[in-house]
């Protein structure tokens, strides 16, 4: 058996010294494909019938809604066929898109993302750049929220458009809200005493502050100045105001007076413990109005983060852009960009705030009697449509994915398991500087 | 162990009560998970559980199939585990003849070359494997599925320890009669050996249809998905409805491992001595 | 297998012409026979040692699989893995790997045999209990694991519900880092308890009786039987439960990204998760193929080991 294992380690030996000698192997030949097309308007017209793929990450809910959508779009021109495709969630559309890219093959037309990638999409041509596009069909993209369309573009490139978008919110217990005579405060020093009052009132916890996903609580750090990525491309999480942060979610913690759910089954459980009434209020996005509306039994308010000791109450974007994926041939393309257009489009738009939490993109709805009709049917949303103009787009950085990863991981030891706060920041911060340095 | 033991002692009964027990433990899983797949969303969530459901709902089982795209899972699981199964029993029985009866320079070191694969599972090489198929257009394809499971060391040991145990004067003699090589395995070794082909067989498809890692990474999308990754991800499928969408989880569960059960059933002894037949060569 | 019958009527004809001296019929039977093997040993090539190769080459690049190019950087990704902070992850996902392995193994070997034991008698009702306890291991794991993943429920898990009977407070089975991994592992020993049974009953079996019968004549007690008969026989049945156990373990993915997803805090993260973690989420495929070579030369290092102290006595599949 010696000789087995010798002559095996031989083989590898000899095979990996042969492919060592092709570096072709992972070398993607052509550089990112650039949108280099000619200005001309012709260029962007479908001319042949042809069939493309749409893929999303809309779950079995709105799956009548997803073909209706489709539906609308086939049956209105000829020559186009858009197929739907339910991928996951967005980090599985992520992983999916990626592979795809690196493949250059299997790619769909038009695909979300995550509002957190388009830096990273942007940065490595996996989505084409838009502007020649609106330019070439001369698009009208002047209707949309600034802010929006900002969190679409990556180093003034628009590299995709808004599609569904939805900010950080908090859920709470009307009714009981109402009975105990418990406001939703405006500042942060005024959160303590509204978690103890909640806490009390519902004989569970005051808040949830979802863990698994940075998106959530990265906003209340934002807002007390950290900066999370510096201007020299390092991380500043363990700040003073930083760990100042996290050691107060840490006390709550400790106080019972906040959970702080991880892990594959954190969502449903959140929402879970809301509908039973077993918290108070929970922070999450406002994509899930309905669902919320729809599962309690009792009314559900909602209401904008408390704003920080800074004084600051920016909230950040949620949701998905759509973009085309560079790599697709420009056939594929152009009619990737009458579909895209159709579904960024006022009325689908309108069609989808209808049916969920999604807010309305467009300023000609946000800023006239539409929206004052709108929030008729949704009251709720008032305290979206009161802040429109503090929903900041998000950070963008190359490195965006990877360095929140390490940090929720890092919040999850900090908060569930005891972990020690100012070494694990220690921890944590070197760790993603040396991604930034890496990758940033 | 137990020949003789005419008079029972007390240490009978006590054995007996220990392995009923045991067993309740041991099927409560299933039972657990039958019975969430009839419930209600609302019944399934009660904090005092009931252990035998109110009402049925089957139904269930109905959104699944549907409304989750089961039906398609169901038949990309079934396609990649036949060509899988086709592709293995194929390679593996030719290449367990040549390494048994061929005569060939360089033979006993090619098959410890087979024999070394068994140290190097999917789980290590599956970045350049990954890279390679997705660079041929295989991703989301049952050719991406199927081929890098075409071959299996396993299968080619199992047969070539099978097939050796057949007498060489057998083979000669079909060789003699006019047969080919492929005749000879055809008429002659393959009905010796049934029974190890039937075992194995069934491990192998066991094996196919549990399968995971390997789809996971290769059909990330809808339309080839398998049922394993198809079962991971109902719960963001459905997520949003009802919360703890839990029974139509199990629902899925229980169209997952529905065939294999059933084969199981059926070929109970075969399949309880497959995995023992390895381990007593 | 002296003499070399294959195709004596060919070997005349061509004896005839015998202008082709190169090609005899004992070459080309050769050659027709190692053709048996070359689909197979082609495919291994392809998908088995290709690709070992191809790690040690992508371990010495930059690649991540966003970017469109790559550099070459030298050891650069052996250093991290070593020094850097992947070294952190590294000796983090092999002890959780090892203490699974561990739990695998004990629960395979030990309660295999105990079972064995216990469900040894030969009545209709003991095998259909038999039956009954191998059933999960054909049962797939991502089906086993989405039903334990419900049982263990913090809220309407079965398990808490039966420990509130006994008083006890609900425990977050999943979401602590305590029992995150013992979680998972019941979930793996559900599946593998009635296998290991099966295993020793089939090997127990073999056992001649006579022994026995000696043993009790010299008035040995069941228990010494046990020890001195039924144990030592059964050592290449252990031996062979031992190895492929071990490497089955080392390989455990399923139970792990359903239930857990490597967490909390990466107390479940096992070397191929953190592998699948840096190839297909973070997309670096430089460190994910540092760390899958690692992986490889430890598996090859214990097989090795483990060879050379069986001395070839047992083979390892799965």
């Amino acid at each position: 058996m010696k000789k087995t294992i010798s002559l095996l380690l031989a083989l590898v030996m000899a095979l990996s010294l042969c492919a060592c000698g092709n570096s072709t192997g992972g070398q993607t030949s052509q550089p990112p494909a650039q949108s280099n097309a000619p200005a001309d308007p012709g260029a962007y017209e479908v001319t042949e019938p042809i069939t493309i793929t749409w893929w999303h990450a809309l779950e079995d809910q709105y799956s009548a809604d997803v073909e209706r959508i489709v539906k609308g779009f086939n049956d209105s021109q000829d020559l186009i066929t858009v197929e739907a495709q339910y991928i996951g969630a967005y980090k599985d559309v992520n992983e999916a898109l990626v592979s795809a890219h690196a493949a250059g093959s299997g790619l769909p037309a038009v695909c979300v993302a995550n509002t957190d990638y388009v830096a990273q999409y942007g940065a490595n041509g996996v989505f084409e750049n838009l502007d020649a596009y609106i330019s070439g069909t001369g698009y009208d993209v002047t209707d949309f929220s600034t802010g929006l369309l900002l969190s679409s573009q990556y180093e003034g490139k628009q590299v995709a458009m808004p599609f569904l978008h939805s900010t950080q919110v908090i859920y709470y217990n009307k009714t009981m809200a109402d009975e105990k005579g418990i406001t939703i405060p405006e500042k942060i020093e005024d959160f303590e005493a509204f978690l103890k009052a909640g806490a009390e009132a519902c004989g569970g916890y005051g808040t949830m502050i979802p863990g698994w996903d940075q998106w959530y609580f990265e906003t209340l750090y934002l807002n007390e100045g950290v900066k999370i990525i510096t201007d020299d491309n390092t991380c500043d999480l363990n700040s003073e105001a930083a760990l100042k942060m996290t050691n107060q979610f840490h006390d709550w913690y400790e106080a019972g007076l906040i959970a702080w759910p991880f892990g594959p089954d954190a969502s449903s459980g959140m929402r879970q413990t809301f509908y039973e009434g077993k918290t108070f209020s929970v922070m999450h996005t406002s994509s899930l109005y309905n669902n919320y509306v729809d599962n309690c039994d009792f009314e559900v308010g909602m209401a904008w983060y408390p704003a920080a000791s800074t004084g600051d109450k920016y909230s950040e974007v949620g949701g998905c852009v759509l973009g085309i994926p560079a790599k697709n041939d420009q056939a594929t393309k152009n009619a990737a960009w009458q579909f895209l257009q159709y579904l960024v489009g006022k009325e689908v738009n309108m069609d989808w705030a209808k049916v969920t939490g999604y807010i309305p993109t467009r300023n000609s709805v946000l800023t006239t009697d539409e929206g004052v009709k709108f929030l008729e049917e949704k009251p709720a949303f008032k305290c979206v449509f009161d802040n429109l103009n503090l929903i900041n787009p998000r950070i963008q950085n190359a490195a965006w994915s990877e360095l929140a990863t390490t940090w929720k991981n890092y919040m999850d030891n900090m908060m569930n398991q005891g972990g020690d706060i100012s070494s694990e920041s220690e921890a944590m911060v070197e760790e993603i500087d040396e991604i930034l340095a890496d990758r940033g | 162990m137990t020949i003789g033991s005419r008079k029972h002692g007390v240490g009978y009964y006590v054995i007996t009560v220990v392995a009923v027990l045991i067993t309740i433990v041991m099927i409560f899983p299933l039972y657990w998970m039958v019975a969430t797949s009839v419930k209600s969303a609302a019944e399934s969530q009660l904090i005092i559980p009931t252990l035998f459901p109110r009402e049925f709902h089957f139904e269930n089982y109905l959104n699944v199939l549907t409304r989750a795209n089961f039906l398609k899972y169901y038949w990309n699981t079934i396609v990649m585990t036949a060509g899988v199964l086709i592709l293995q029993i194929g390679t593996g029985t030719l290449a367990a003849y040549g390494f048994a009866f061929g005569k060939f320079k360089g033979r006993d070191i090619m098959f410890y070359i087979v024999l070394g694969a068994l140290m190097i599972p999917l789980q290590v090489t599956f970045i350049p494997i990954f890279i390679m198929c997705s660079g041929w257009g295989l991703q989301d394809t049952f050719l991406g599925l199927i081929l890098p499971e075409a071959v299996s060391a396993y299968y080619i040991f199992m047969m070539r320890n099978s097939f050796m145990a057949v007498d060489q004067s057998y083979v000669d003699a079909g060789l003699i009669d006019g047969l080919s090589r492929f005749g000879t395995i055809q008429h002659v070794l393959v009905p010796m050996c049934k029974a190890t082909i039937f075992t194995v067989t069934l491990v192998t498809f066991s094996n196919g249809w549990n399968a995971y890692f390997w789809p996971k990474i290769i059909a990330k999308n809808e339309v080839r998905r398998v049922l394993t990754v198809g079962l991971a991800q109902l719960k963001q499928t459905f997520a949003g409805q009802a919360v703890s969408n839990y029974h139509e989880i199990m629902a899925g569960a229980v169209l997952a491992v529905l065939p294999l059960v059933i084969l199981f059933m059926i070929f109970q002894k075969y399949m309880m001595t497959g995995y023992s037949k390895a381990a007593m060569k | 297998m002296t003499d070399s019958p294959a195709r004596t009527p060919q070997s005349g004809q061509t004896g005839i012409q015998e202008k082709k001296p190169l090609l005899t019929a004992r070459t080309k039977s050769k050659i027709v026979d190692f053709l048996f093997v070359v689909p197979a040993l082609a495919l291994l090539a392809l998908f088995t040692y290709y690709p070992v190769a191809k790690l040690v080459q992508i371990s010495f690049t930059d690649w991540n699989l966003l970017s469109p190019t790559w550099d070459w950087v030298g050891p650069k990704n052996w250093i991290w893995l070593f020094t850097g902070s992947g070294a952190k992850y590294l000796w983090n996902s092999l002890k959780i790997t090892f203490l699974y392995s561990l739990g695998e193994i004990f629960a395979t070997l030990v309660g295999g045999m105990i079972l064995a034991l216990i469900f040894s008698r030969m009545t209709r009702g003991f095998s259909a209990m038999r039956a009954i306890l191998f059933v999960p291991k054909y049962v797939a794991m991502s089906s086993c694991a989405v039903v334990f993943m419900w049982i263990l429920n913090t809220d309407y898990g079965v398990l808490n519900y039966f420990l509130s009977l006994a008083g006890a407070a609900p425990v977050d089975w999943l979401g602590q880092k305590s029992t995150a991994l013992i979680s998972v592992l019941m979930t793996t020993c559900w599946r593998v308890l009635g296998y290991g049974m099966m295993i020793y009953l089939s090997a127990m079996i073999g056992i001649s009786p006579q022994y026995y019968e000696a043993a009790a004549l010299d008035g040995a007690t069941r228990t010494q039987q046990f020890f001195s008969i039924t144990l030592p026989l059964l050592s290449p049945t252990t031996l062979f439960l031992l190895v492929t156990t071990f490497l089955s373990s080392m390989k455990v993915f399923q139970s792990v990204d359903i239930l857990t997803e490597g967490g909390p805090s990466r107390s479940t993260e096992v070397f191929v998760y953190l592998i699948y973690r840096y190839a297909m989420v973070d997309f670096r495929m430089d460190r994910a193929a540092t760390s899958a070579v690692m992986f490889f030369v430890i598996l090859l290092a214990i097989t090795v080991a483990t060879m050379k102290y069986s001395n070839n006595s047992v083979n390892y599949d799965s």
